[in-house]
């Protein structure tokens, strides 16, 4: 029988298998039976809607919302409410039930719920829609098929769970179902016994059963799950196939052949590990293989220039962090004006101070942070500002830190242009932004010593003493820079007014003495 | 530093805040939700919850789990997902805004199926949470908690072994009572800001180990005797009551370590605070 077709004949036999088990589960004092077994509910009720949502076993489900005046099953409305009124209390009162009940009882509940006494008109005529609706909504569904053989199972409701529990199982039962013909003879979860005279003139299907077999199937027999014994003297005309099923003996015969599903999908199983464990061990041996030649420093044709190439790379890697952090000094310049002045000013007259204060700030930082977030949370008003002071505070720490060095790259630019040192004659004190730039070259000049060294070969001491002297330069600065906004405010407060007076500015600008006579009105030079 | 313009920031925010809070009373709804056990296979259960009540118990009547929930319809809604093997439960929330006023306090009450073997992922923020795992068949627990006040206990023996359980603890204050019960081979707890308790009585089924990672705060274990107890220390600014517990190099054990029948490790790495070790019968 082709794929599709057993694809398609699979609900049918699940549903015959279904129902055929509920039919002879059914029992007039028996009445919990006849509805759908409920797997999941959900009871809702505020103060404007109270809604009851279902799903069963089949897959089915059933959702009563009464909602602004609305009545609505599955989404449809089927009339209208009063809140407050006596259906709307009647609702709220089966939700009330229903939040202590779960499956059976659940449903035998909705299935008995009817509408109140003394309901008139449209009202009444709602709450018949909606006692209707529940009952048709948990009434079990009636056997319908014709194919449907002989069955027997104690409980419907396993038999249902069985069969559509997992995709795995689904799948196998496929596969053992494959050539089943319909019309088969179907046992579920019962002991079966064909006797040593009786003769199956059909296929026997058993799901999950105790199954002896003493006399003649002269069909298929598909077993799944359950034990099965073939005693002395039986036999199968056609074949015998087993999913997660145990042969307990086999001393009949099989006509055509013994098929073991969970078998082949184990040997399947085995085949996947195999090949994934080879594939696993190839990747590592590559990997392994890879790693020795890179510690060994195999033969490579780029081995002479790995320094150089490394080198290289370290200079282009300062370069662009000095072009970033210039492109940075310029918005700062741009946005921050005087601020900046006032900030690289506390920087260049009390360098010691703005370090002491930037190392105890570093210090401070995760605690104040951790314990400002927890005093603002003791508050409910803080706890808005808390959430805001999480992300905040760290980026205000890195902002503020990020401006100090900046300012100190400016001061060290406007010392780098006062020196007489060669190839400084490039920063001009009356640009800031070519006197940032400067300075952050200066400053970074320990880090591109190092990377060229580097390229050199034996010189690894040498490049390694350069790089600790540019990381204690860099730290050094970002202190002292991270003390100098702190101390002023982020530059809203000086912190050395200055001591010059115009007199004193200009024979400083101009590395002159000025004496100046206010009575002759003459000065001398 | 609270000057001028550290008070307008402030007060914007708090405006802020105040804007977005709703003017209506405030709404509660109360949903309960539930679910049979169709299958026994593991399942995989993640529950997040924000703010409110947060109890965990177990429950043994054919259900995968039961929650009630009363929360805030404006702000929240429920969130009951099963798909496959995984069981996703909580709240979440359904717009952005604080509600500053008239804030009445939301619960959620779960119970889980002992029937069905669980990873249980708890992820709670402020809330005071009342979890009791006893009973349950745990494979696998990642507990995480922001400013919380919590309670974990483990009341009976967990039917399946954990491989690590972990909890991972923010500014809380948090108390973990018989975690001998958890069947873990390995227990971590990574601690933030707060007073941590850890339990360590409760029935343990084989030797095993326990990594404290803490940052600040103050650290109590609670440890049964005849229990025997081994600490390696690696700590910044953190004292020890070392009280019943014996220097052997970098370790401290109890006297019985030797000859004790079950042996836990812990593993402490705290910067500041305070570690006391209180042995219980």
């Amino acid at each position: 029988m082709p794929v599709s077709h057993i694809r398609s004949a699979l609900p049918g036999l699940v549903l015959s298998l279904a129902a055929g088990a509920t039919l002879v589960a059914l029992t007039p004092h028996d009445a919990v039976a006849q509805v759908r077994e409920v797997v999941s509910k959900q009871v809702s009720v505020g103060r404007a809607s109270a809604s009851l949502s279902l799903e069963f076993a089949d897959g089915g489900r059933l959702e009563v919302t009464f909602e602004d005046g609305a009545v609505l099953v599955d989404g449809e409305s089927i009339g209208s409410y009063q809140p407050g009124a006596d259906l709307d209390a009647a609702w709220r009162s089966l939700l009330g039930q229903a939040v202590a009940l779960d499956d059976g009882p659940l449903a035998q509940a909705l299935r008995d719920w009817s509408a109140p006494e003394g309901l008139t008109g449209s009202p009444a005529e709602v709450a018949g829609r909606l006692d209707r609706a529940l009952e048709d909504g948990v009434r079990a569904a009636q056997a319908s098929g014709s194919q449907t053989a002989a069955t027997g199972s104690g409980d419907a409701g396993s038999l249902v769970r069985f069969l559509l529990g997992s995709g795995e199982r689904l799948r196998r039962i496929e596969e053992a179902l494959a050539g089943i013909a319909p019309g088969a003879r179907v046992h579920g979860f019962e002991d079966v016994v064909i006797g040593p005279d009786e003769v199956v003139g059909t296929d026997l299907v058993l799901v999950q059963s105790s199954t002896r077999i003493e006399g003649a199937v002269e069909g298929d027999v598909a077993a799944i799950g359950g034990t099965l014994e073939l005693l002395e003297g039986s036999s199968i005309g056609g074949s015998l196939r087993l999913a997660d099923a145990t042969l307990l003996r086999n001393e009949g015969s099989i006509g055509e052949r013994l098929v073991e599903v969970e078998a082949d999908a184990r040997e399947l199983e085995a085949e996947l590990r195999a090949e994934l464990s080879d594939e696993i061990r190839r990747e590592l041996r590559r990997e392994l293989r890879n790693e020795m030649r890179s510690e060994s420093g195999g033969f490579s044709l780029f081995a002479p220039f790995r320094p150089v190439i490394r080198g290289v790379g370290g200079v282009l890697e300062n370069l662009v962090a000095i072009f970033v952090l210039a492109l940075i000094g310029a918005a700062v310049i741009a946005f921050g004006g005087e601020k900046v002045d006032v900030i690289a000013e506390a920087a260049r007259r009390a360098p010691g101070r703005a370090a002491v204060v930037g190392m105890a700030a570093t210090v401070l930082l995760i605690p104040v942070w951790l314990l400002g977030f927890i005093a603002l949370l003791v508050s409910i008003i803080g706890i808005p500002v808390a959430i805001a002071w999480l992300p905040l505070f760290p980026l205000a720490a890195c902002v503020a830190a990020i401006v100090g060095y900046l300012a100190v790259a400016r001061n060290t630019g406007e010392w780098l242009a006062d020196s007489d040192y060669p190839w400084t004659q490039w920063i001009r004190k009356s640009n800031p932004l070519v006197t940032t730039v400067g300075g952050l070259v200066g400053l970074m000049l320990l880090f591109v010593a190092a990377n060229v060294v580097s390229m050199a070969p034996f010189l690894g001491v040498v490049t390694g003493l350069f790089m600790a002297a540019g990381i204690v330069v860099t730290v050094l600065a970002v202190e002292i820079g991270l003390g100098a906004v702190i101390l002023t405010r982020a530059g809203r407060r000086r912190e050395h007014w200055s001591a010059y007076t115009a007199d004193e500015a200009w024979e400083a600008a101009m590395k002159v003495e000025v004496d100046v006579d206010d009575t002759r009105g003459e000065t001398d030079v | 530093m609270f000057d001028g313009g550290w008070r307008v920031g402030v007060t914007v925010l708090a405006a802020v805040g105040m804007l977005h809070a709703p003017i209506a009373a405030q709404s509660m709804r109360t949903v309960t939700t539930s679910r049979q056990i169709t299958s026994r296979d593991e399942v995989r259960v993640s529950v997040a919850y924000g703010a409110g009540r947060f109890t965990v118990r177990s429950l043994d009547d054919g259900l995968l789990y039961r929650m009630n929930l009363t929360y805030d319809e404006d702000i929240y809604e429920p969130v009951a997902e099963f798909s496959g093997n995984r069981l996703v439960l909580g709240v979440d929330s359904r717009r952005g805004g604080v509600r500053l006023r008239g804030h009445r306090e939301g619960e959620l009450a779960l119970e889980l199926g002992r029937g069905v073997p669980m990873r249980l992922d708890l992820d709670f923020g402020a809330v005071q949470a009342d979890i009791d795992l006893g009973g349950l068949q745990l494979t696998a627990l990642e507990l995480t908690t922001g400013a919380s006040e919590s309670t974990i206990d483990v009341s009976s023996p967990n039917r399946a072994r954990i491989g690590t359980a972990r909890f991972e603890v923010g500014a809380a204050e948090f108390t973990a009572r018989r975690l001998g019960n958890l069947n873990a081979d390995r227990i971590e707890v990574d601690a933030g800001v707060g007073s941590i308790t850890l339990g360590l009585d409760g029935s343990w089924q084989r030797d095993a180990r326990v990594s404290i990672d803490m940052g600040l705060g103050a650290l109590e274990l609670r440890v049964p005797r005849g229990l025997g107890l081994q600490i390696r220390k690696d700590s910044f600014l953190t004292s020890l009551d070392s009280e019943g517990l014996v220097k052997r190099g970098d370790t401290y054990e109890s006297l019985d370590w030797a000859e004790a029948q079950r042996k836990v490790t812990v593993d402490l790495d705290a910067a500041f605070g305070s570690v006391k070790v209180v042995w219980v019968r």
